[in-house]
């Protein structure tokens, strides 16, 4: 919202505030989505946390007089800096060693440990085993641990929710801020820098990726990692032989017919580009995309964002074009500053307050999304577990309660914090319904 | 107004044809061979003989070039797509990635068949079996490997079998012959040819232009699992999703505008707050975590057995009330699980609506001029606000059809979304894309609805 309207809003208090303190202090007043915020950072904490809170290495251990973290050497052996001695391969962290000492976390099973004397245990009955070790939320078919699972699903529902949103929020923004800014008649190029750049995206893309493409395919097999480094590299040739070939315009520019200027509609190809997307069922093109590829986590989150960046690209090119007509925009455009400073000092800062409403529904509507492709066993490798497989359990098993109460809850609240937390930024971001 | 629907569905059809070619290209990247799939071939199974390879390629169109265009290297040849096998075609690409050499290439891959070709003449006198099958055996790896480690491999595990017995020794020059090739792909190669950029042009007779031209047609293609042209199968399932999202639009309709607007009226008491937290919540429950909820307390003896977990129940032979009967009872659950979400988004909608409606100086006038509350509401205020829930009809549809895939799976009805689902795990392709494809069109004509409705009830819109 523009300073104006703040101001019509609440015109004698918050005078001396600043934008953003205002929205804070209007964010807080709604206990609802204050007290959301305050769950949600809780459940980031246990996601970070989560191999210190639900883990079958102890914390801290004493063994032949030696003390050690267990727990925290198991990310230096992840990480290839250590390695655990031969003999501790394939061991029970439990019952294997005769510790001095050992503080074992408030879970001590990992989602993935087999306890075959516990199958489908009930959280509410005589499990047969010692308290310290009992399954608080039972466990399922082959003995998994669900309070285990479910600690450590909170990590994958939060990688997915905010990796998607950020690869939503890059191509979202990137288009409707172009889309909004430029509208359909402030782009004007000269014709020759249309043409060249035009037959140069396409040597650009033949160099950046059709040449590289087995490279890049390759790289799907060695992990994220060696993709996001692949796709890089890839759009770096890109735009490095886009710019070297607009090095061109400059001579050829001097011709009066190459260089009058022509308008490109950048807020229809942008328009026309979202009803593409949206036209189409986002969980049906989301189950489309992900039929065909391997299945992996990070897929699924890349599939998401893909799918999920209208939402903010309308938000801020609608944003940008009500924005842009405002007089501070008018005021620095006649003041002489450049469109660029306009766009990015002004306009941009201005127009984002409505995205994070979108990027706090987004976060919610990726985690629904996720958990329902793993509910359904698509998408999501066998080995790790969220809280959709867990909840799918249940399916296999009607008699086991716990597997249809506890993970479906836990995908419920955290969708729910999601949406309160974005209602409650909609009425502080704004004012003009709080009346 | 004429105009107006002529424009909109101009504007229709670009979309579609974009979305079209996203879903072909998606099919086209699926894994697998398309023509081993629709013969039901496996990796363990028989290989399939090549002449009922290539009839079935051709029955497919498969035989035909991908697109309108390629662009590609100088390296490639413009007639990759002739070679029969994609598992091949996929290997010689990355020869050719690697060599830049296609004529090199294309004759070891000749000579390599020829080979191929001269171990079934050899077969019939069936001197060795077990070595004749150790040479196909490393043969077939020729085909499918790339790095040159694993195709030297391939010639020297092949080589002491050939020499073992004097029949299977006829093969040595053919042998010969293709290694000879295969050195020449190495030593002529040509990487450059990779850095220069071709376009080819193919003309319309491709495979995305026959898939477009049979889709618009409604032939659909054939599904891998049973072989049953796919408009058939679509039609089958089509029905039960079509009936429930029927009964559940109507359902949300009926319930959801009289509680956003009641809501509405009382704004700021405590009915409204609890009414609001209740349509909030419902609006945030997962369908799949409520239907897998209802399945395990409410259908089976551990807890209430009240109905029945899954299917339509069983009608043969019942008279018509009974099936009716059996049918809805059977349809209690699944039908609430489908309605309760669309329900809760419609009702906030509609309370937003009124809300804003009830804020205009119309109404205040209305009320200034001494109305009743009713007549306030209903005559000046509700028809106003009902303009944008009508088009939410639009953002209904689409709702349905995701809607469709959980319920109809936890609830084993025969519908698209659980044919989809299917489809996905088999995996059957052309099925997949189908339903793609279809739920995109359903929802582009609902959004096409939707505007021309909201154009012909809202006189303010101008048709231009």
């Amino acid at each position: 919202m523009s300073a104006k309207n703040k101001e019509s809003a609440q015109p004698s208090e918050n005078q001396s505030l600043s934008y953003w303190e205002y929205v804070t202090r209007q964010f807080k007043k709604n206990k609802r989505a204050l007290y959301s915020l305050y769950a949600v950072i809780f459940l980031a904490f246990i996601a970070v946390f989560a191999d210190f809170i639900a883990n079958e290495k102890p914390i801290v251990a004493k063994y032949k007089g030696s003390v050690s973290f267990p727990v925290l050497k198991g990310y230096a052996v992840d990480l290839g800096l250590a390695q655990w001695p031969t003999h501790y391969q394939n061991i029970d962290w439990k019952k294997d060693i005769e510790y001095d000492f050992a503080i074992f976390p408030p879970i001590p099973y990992l989602p993935n440990n087999l306890d075959f004397a516990c199958r489908f245990c009930d959280p509410l009955k005589d499990q047969g085993i010692k308290t310290r070790w009992r399954h608080w939320l039972g466990t399922d078919d082959i003995g998994r641990d669900v309070m285990a699972g479910m600690i450590h699903g909170t990590r994958i529902a939060f990688m997915v929710g905010i990796v998607a949103m950020f690869f939503a929020c890059i191509i979202g923004l990137t288009l409707g801020s172009l889309a909004g800014f430029f509208g359909d008649s402030e782009l004007k190029v000269s014709r020759i820098r249309l043409i060249i750049t035009f037959i140069a995206s396409f040597f650009a893309f033949f160099y950046a990726f059709y040449v590289r493409s087995y490279s890049i395919s390759d790289a799907f097999s060695e992990g994220a990692g060696a993709v996001g480094w692949q796709l890089l590299v890839g759009l770096f040739i890109f735009f490095a032989l886009i710019a070297l070939a607009n090095l061109l315009v400059i001579p050829l520019k001097k011709i009066p017919a190459l260089a009058k200027k022509v308008t490109i509609p950048l807020d229809i190809i942008v328009t026309r580009l979202i009803e593409v997307v949206v036209s189409v069922p986002s969980l049906v093109l989301i189950l489309a995309v992900i039929a065909v590829v391997e299945p992996s986590i990070f897929w699924v989150m890349a599939v998401i964002g893909l799918v999920r960046w209208t939402g903010i690209a309308r938000f801020i090119r609608a944003e940008l074009l009500r924005v842009r007509r405002l007089e501070y925009i008018e005021a620095s455009t006649a003041l002489g500053f450049s469109r660029m400073r306009a766009m990015f000092k002004h306009a941009i800062p201005n127009a984002l307050s409505p995205v994070f409403i979108t990027i706090a529904f987004g976060i919610a509507s990726a985690i629904l999304v996720e958990s329902f492709l793993s509910f359904l066993g698509i998408g999501v490798p066998p080995e790790v577990i969220t809280w959709g497989k867990l909840l799918n359990t249940a399916r296999s098993a009607p008699a086991a309660w716990w597997m249809a109460v506890f993970p479906g809850f836990a995908i419920f609240i955290t969708v729910t914090l999601f949406n309160l937390i974005g209602e409650g930024l909609t009425d502080a971001l704004d004012p003009r319904l709080k009346q | 107004m004429f105009g107006y629907i002529i424009k909109r569905i101009l504007i229709f059809i670009p979309t579609l044809i974009v979305i079209s070619i996203v879903i072909f290209m998606l099919s086209v990247v699926a894994p697998g061979d398309p023509v081993e799939k629709m013969l039901g071939a496996t990796p363990e199974g028989d290989p399939i003989p090549a002449e009922a390879y290539n009839a079935e390629r051709k029955k497919l169109g498969m035989d035909l070039p991908v697109f309108y265009f390629a662009m590609s290297s100088k390296a490639y040849p413009d007639t990759l797509y002739r070679i029969p096998k994609k598992a091949h075609r996929e290997n010689l690409t990355r020869l050719i990635n690697d060599y830049g050499n296609w004529p090199e290439v294309d004759g070891f891959y000749k000579t390599a068949k020829k080979l191929e070709g001269a171990i079934y003449d050899v077969e019939k006198d069936s001197v060795n079996p077990g070595a004749l099958i150790k040479i196909k055996q490393n043969l077939s790896n020729l085909f499918i490997r790339y790095e040159d480690k694993d195709i030297n491999k391939a010639f020297d595990k092949m080589l002491p079998h050939i020499e073992s017995t004097p029949s299977t020794a006829t093969l040595l020059p053919l042998y010969k012959e293709t290694k000879t090739a295969y050195n020449t792909v190495k030593s002529k190669a040509t990487t450059w040819k990779n850095y220069v950029p071709s376009f080819i042009w193919y003309g319309f007779n491709n495979q995305y232009h026959n898939w477009a031209k049979n889709f618009v047609r409604g032939d659909f293609g054939r599904s891998y699992e049973d072989k049953r042209p796919i408009a058939d199968k679509v039609g089958d399932y089509m029905y039960w999703t079509m009936i429930l999202s029927l009964i559940s639009i109507c359902l949300t309709y009926i319930m959801a505008v009289p509680l956003g607007v009641f809501s509405a009226r009382k704004k700021g008491t405590k009915t409204d707050g609890v009414l609001t937290t209740i349509l909030f919540l419902l609006y945030s429950l997962p369908s799949f975590w409520v239907a897998t909820l209802l399945i395990t307390f409410l259908c089976q003896p551990d807890y209430l057995d009240w109905f029945p977990p899954y299917g339509l129940g069983d009608i043969e032979g019942k008279g018509f009330f009974e099936s009716l009967g059996i049918r809805a009872y059977h349809l209690v659950l699944p039908l609430f699980c489908w309605t309760y979400g669309s329900l809760a988004f419609l009702s906030r909608q509609m309370r937003g609506g009124m809300l804003s409606v009830l804020r205009q100086d119309y109404v205040r006038t209305a009320r200034a001029k001494g109305l009743s509350e009713n007549k306030v509401i209903w005559k000046h205020a509700f028809r106003n606000s009902l303009l944008p829930v009508i088009t939410l009809f639009a953002n209904v549809f689409p709702l349905m059809i995701s809607g469709s895939i959980v319920i109809e799976l936890i609830f084993t009805i025969p519908g698209m979304g659980r044919m989809l689902i299917e489809a996905i795990r088999y995996p059957d392709h052309p099925v997949v894309f189908t339903v793609v494809m279809l739920s995109a069109l359903l929802t582009m004509v609902g959004y096409l609805v939707a505007d021309i409705l909201y154009a012909l009830v809202d006189p303010r819109i101008t048709f231009k």
